[in-house]
């Protein structure tokens, strides 16, 4: 296979053509739905096409080109629709949930990495279990915990903590991972010089640790940006749904507003994947240093 | 360990410890169980008066003057009830009240006004109780309602019939209840005074021996919770006796009234009256221990006595368990060794401390709640029952796993072929299984090969390829899910067009079980192969060059080179990526959910959509948290296997 290629001798030509292919697979469905929120409408036909439609009406539309551009589906799902709330509302949510999940899961894992205590493998057996918990098996009891014993329903605080702490397991294995590379001497050496334990977890092993930070934040702030079932059960009141809540219902039931879904989509994905693409260096390597050493 | 053992102080602070908690509950017991006495001492006495009071509105027939003046005259000779009020169903109509807000031009009889709906609705509440009751021959739901009133008091309400129907409704309030008797606490610490003073004198003529001292305190623990026990029965016992007293009393003067008010309002003959069946509970049936003549049933007594006997034991029984735990963990040095672990380690603890509070909280006690509510018939309408209720009430055992595995109605033979069960685990299960192989199989294979083009030394624009790659990955996946389930529309959808495009006919793909699944597994695989390229590219640059070069100096051929080099150095990599991703698709709530529904009639469920429609669509709470307990038994089952196969878990 290409493993050869090492050695300059395997074609680059049939490499693009396979490359190639795959792009259009993997750019289709992303350029469909741009097409689909630029077209000023609400339904799923790119262009509308004749009765007797030849060969090239259909070509025309799969094309993912909208046969008129407009802005209307991003300005009314704006103004006409509360979308601008609920996407400030999963803003909150998200950027809350990184700060805390972040915070709970670098002292865990620094400990779990760092100190030898009774507990400390059922501990991390038990994180790694608890990522077997089937969602549903938890839905109900959460509901009844957050919004019948807290009074947390329709707040921001019961989702903030159900989704930074429900990511923790993840975010411990995987820092967990990275500070087991970091060496020890470092840490040994600041000891003698009289720097205190939280000094050195401050000010030598967070900045070390910066990738794996950086990919539990993404992480973190993916996990709340992107969750919707939990957001549904908790959110009832329409002022309170966050953006993936609010998308569904576009599209979900009886509802066919595609050009509203598409619109948002588009608005709620793009921070999401420069987010995601600014910061893939550190997801590779963060995950593969979680995932080797495991 | 020092020289001196000190299983003395060790007993002693354990006996103190057990004995706090063992008499301190049964304290609390009792102080709850006698208010709880108190409470329905009230209740009954006031429950006597209401069922005097609706046998004499059912004699006055329910409406009209007759009614008024019954009411009137009763409201007259008893002070127990105030605010009577009574409704018929019949024109709406409030047809007699003695309540204070019911005066002048709000007099009865009138019409209900708006605001008193809710009144108007509890008649209609209880009329449904009884049909229901009556037609399952069960005492199920409540026949009369009793709720705290504003003022301190019960209001009570009870149905009204007429020839076997119900036609209206009597509501009351009381006077405020009397407080709750108050419960000395001079009993118990005398007992802990004197226990703690025993065990000390025994334990000075002992000296340091373990085995003694720790019978000792066992038996000073037992006699303690025995004389706590007694009392408690001692005082409960009387407060039932009294209980019965006070009705039996209640239903003698409601009897002498009765008689007066039948004899004012002309109502016939006083003598007709069915006294006995005044005490009664919430279903109307007659408790049957206080006699017409206000004489109690002895027989019945003794029962009841026995009964509370039984369950005072019962309470405390478990508090005497739970008091002597504690007293061999702190007795027998577990504690202190706990102590000392918490101690040494104590900056270890205090990191994880928030993070393992925090998964306590709202990860594994939620877990637990579930798996509790797996052995229990909890559903929409019970959800709201209180946390012991489903231990009695609610619980049903091993009903809901027997009904979920062992029903092998898979199929039907009919004469048009087989007839799939779609709601049977098993062909749940298989779909399931169809659905984690295909996109885990696809995702690695196709993450693999994306990822040995892209690990091609000089092949251009590989940052671009790689980030366009990954786009599928940064996507939401319910935005995927949804993008996709549009393209698959039957109608405007683009695979449609494409099939039309070639001249075929277009396709109801969420018609068939295997065009809908197909169309959730294209989607799903779509989106999973990023993972497995990253992972595998990550892997794959990690790879010395230099083993490469070797293994060309020894002459090994490229498919050598990637057996020998290329797969051993990627599976520390990809092993526990491919378990997780097994349990991420086996999961994956998202896809189906979104694009195939189900559909066709919960044909591509997977497991986990399946155990939610249970849940959240048929609000079978119980049934759909036993479903999602057997699933999270197939996922343990497999990561234990795994973890055998692979040791994937070594070195932590």
């Amino acid at each position: 296979m290409s493993v050869g290629s090492r050695t300059g001798e395997f074609p680059h030509v049939p490499l693009h053509v396979i490359l190639l292919i795959y792009v259009v697979v993997t750019l289709y469905p992303l350029l469909w739905v741009f097409t689909i929120g630029f077209s000023g409408q609400q339904g799923l036909m790119i262009v509308d096409i004749p009765a007797n439609a030849t060969f090239l009406d259909r070509l025309r539309a799969i094309m993912p080109w909208p046969a008129h551009f407009s802005f209307s589906n991003f300005t009314s799902v704006f103004t006409e629709q509360p979308f601008a709330r609920w996407l400030l509302n999963s803003v909150i949510v998200a950027t809350a949930t990184t700060i805390l999940g972040v915070f709970l899961a670098c002292t865990a894992a620094y400990a779990f990495s760092r100190f030898r205590f009774p507990g400390r493998r059922a501990g991390l057996m038990s994180f790694l279990v608890s990522q077997m918990f089937p969602g549903t098996l938890m839905l109900i009891p959460l509901y009844i915990i957050i919004v019948q014993w807290l009074g947390l329903g329709s707040n921001f605080i019961g989702l903030i903590l159900v989704y930074s702490i429900t990511g923790i397991p993840f975010c411990v294995w995987m820092l967990k991972g990275y500070f087991d590379t970091i060496p020890r001497e470092l840490e040994e050496s600041a000891l003698m010089d009289g720097a205190s334990a939280a000094t050195i977890f401050y000010r030598i092993v967070l900045p070390l640790a910066k990738p794996a930070v950086a990919v539990t934040a993404l992480f973190s702030f993916m996990t709340a940006w992107n969750e919707f079932i939990q957001a549904a059960t908790f959110m009832d009141k329409a002022n309170m749904y966050t953006a993936p809540v609010g998308l569904r219902f576009f599209v979900g039931g009886f509802s066919q507003q595609w050009g509203y879904f598409a619109a948002g989509a588009i608005v709620t994905a793009i921070p999401i994947v420069v987010l995601f693409l600014f910061l893939q260096k550190y997801l590779v390597s963060g995950l593969t240093a979680g995932a080797v050493k495991g | 360990m020092s020289q001196k053992p000190p299983h003395r102080r060790r007993f002693a602070v354990g006996l103190v410890a057990a004995l706090v908690v063992g008499v301190g509950l049964s304290q609390w017991a009792l102080v709850r169980a006698r208010a709880k006495e108190n409470h329905a001492r009230a209740e009954r006495v006031a429950l006597v008066s209401l069922n005097a009071l609706v046998e004499m509105v059912a004699r006055a027939g329910g409406a009209g003057e007759a009614t008024r003046r019954a009411v009137t005259a009763f409201a007259r000779e008893s002070s127990a009830l105030t605010a009577i009020r009574v409704v018929a169903f019949d024109g709406l109509s409030l047809e007699a009240s003695t309540a204070y807000a019911d005066t002048g031009d709000r007099a009865a009889p009138r019409r209900l006004a708006r605001e008193e709906k809710p009144l108007y609705d509890q008649g209609q509440r209880l009329r449904a109780a009884i049909e229901t009751n009556r037609q399952e021959g069960a005492a199920r739901k409540e026949e009369i309602e009793v709720v705290p009133s504003a003022s301190g008091g019960l209001a009570l309400a009870a149905p009204l019939e007429k020839d076997g129907s119900v036609v209206g409704l009597v509501a009351v309030e009381t006077s405020p209840l009397p407080p709750a008797p108050r419960t000395g606490w001079l009993f118990p610490i005398v007992v802990l005074l004197v226990a703690v003073a025993v065990f000390w004198a025994a334990a000075i003529a002992v000296g340091e021996r373990r085995g003694a001292l720790a019978l000792f305190a066992l038996v000073v623990l037992v006699v303690a919770m025995f004389a706590v026990g007694r009392h408690a029965n001692t005082m409960v016992a009387a407060d039932v006796r009294s209980s019965e007293s006070a009705v039996a009393a209640a239903v003698v003067a409601e009897e002498a009234r009765a008689a007066n008010v039948v004899q004012e309002a002309s109502l016939g003959d006083a003598r007709l009256l069915h006294p006995a069946a005044w005490d009664a509970d919430h279903f109307r049936r007659p408790l049957g221990i206080v006699g017409a003549d206000g004489k109690l049933d002895e027989a019945r007594r003794a029962g009841e006595m026995g009964r509370i006997a039984a369950s005072t034991a019962r309470v405390l029984g478990s508090f005497a368990v739970l008091a002597l735990a504690v007293l061999v963990w702190v007795g027998f040095g577990f504690a202190s060794r706990l102590g000392a672990t918490l101690r040494k380690h104590r900056q270890a603890y205090a990191y994880t401390f928030p993070a393992l509070f925090g998964m306590l909280l709202l990860v594994f006690l939620p877990f637990l709640y579930g798996v509790v509510l797996s052995f229990s018939d909890m559903s929409l309408y019970t959800s709201q029952a209180p946390i012991g209720d489903l231990f009695t009430k609610l619980w049903v055992g091993l009903k809901n796993f027997t009904d979920i595995l062992g029903d092998f109605h898979v199929a039907t033979s009919t004469a048009a072929g087989l007839v799939w069960n779609y709601q049977n685990i098993y062909w749940t299960l298989g779909i399931t299984i169809i659905w984690t192989v295909t996109n885990v199989a696809y995702g690695v294979g196709m993450g693999l090969f994306l990822a040995l083009i892209l690990n091609t030394k000089g092949l251009l624009g590989r940052p671009y390829y790689r980030v366009i790659f990954i786009l599928p990955w940064a996507m939401p996946n319910y935005i995927t899910a949804l993008i996709w389930k549009g393209m698959f529309h039957q109608q405007f959808g683009v695979f449609n067009q494409i099939i039309q495009m070639f001249g075929g006919t277009p396709v109801s793909w969420f018609e068939k079980t295997s065009t809908s699944l197909f169309a959730c597994i294209a989607t799903n695989a779509w989106l999973s192969v990023p993972f497995m390229m990253v992972i595998s590219l990550g892997a794959l640059q990690s790879i010395s060059a230099d083993l490469y070069e070797a293994a060309r100096v020894d002459g090994a051929t490229r498919w050598q080179q990637f057996r020998s080099i290329t797969l051993p150095s990627l599976k520390p990599a990809l092993v526990p990526a491919v378990i997780l991703s097994v349990i991420w698709t086996f999961n994956m709530f998202n896809i189906i959910y979104l694009v195939s529904a189900g559909e066709p009639g919960h044909s591509t469920e997977i497991l986990i959509t399946q155990a939610y429609k249970f849940a959240f669509e048929q609000y079978r709470y119980g049934y759909a948290a036993a479903y999602s307990v057997v699933i999270f038994a197939i996922l343990l089952a497999y990561g234990i296997w795994q973890n055998k196969v692979t040791k994937a878990t070594e070195g932590i």
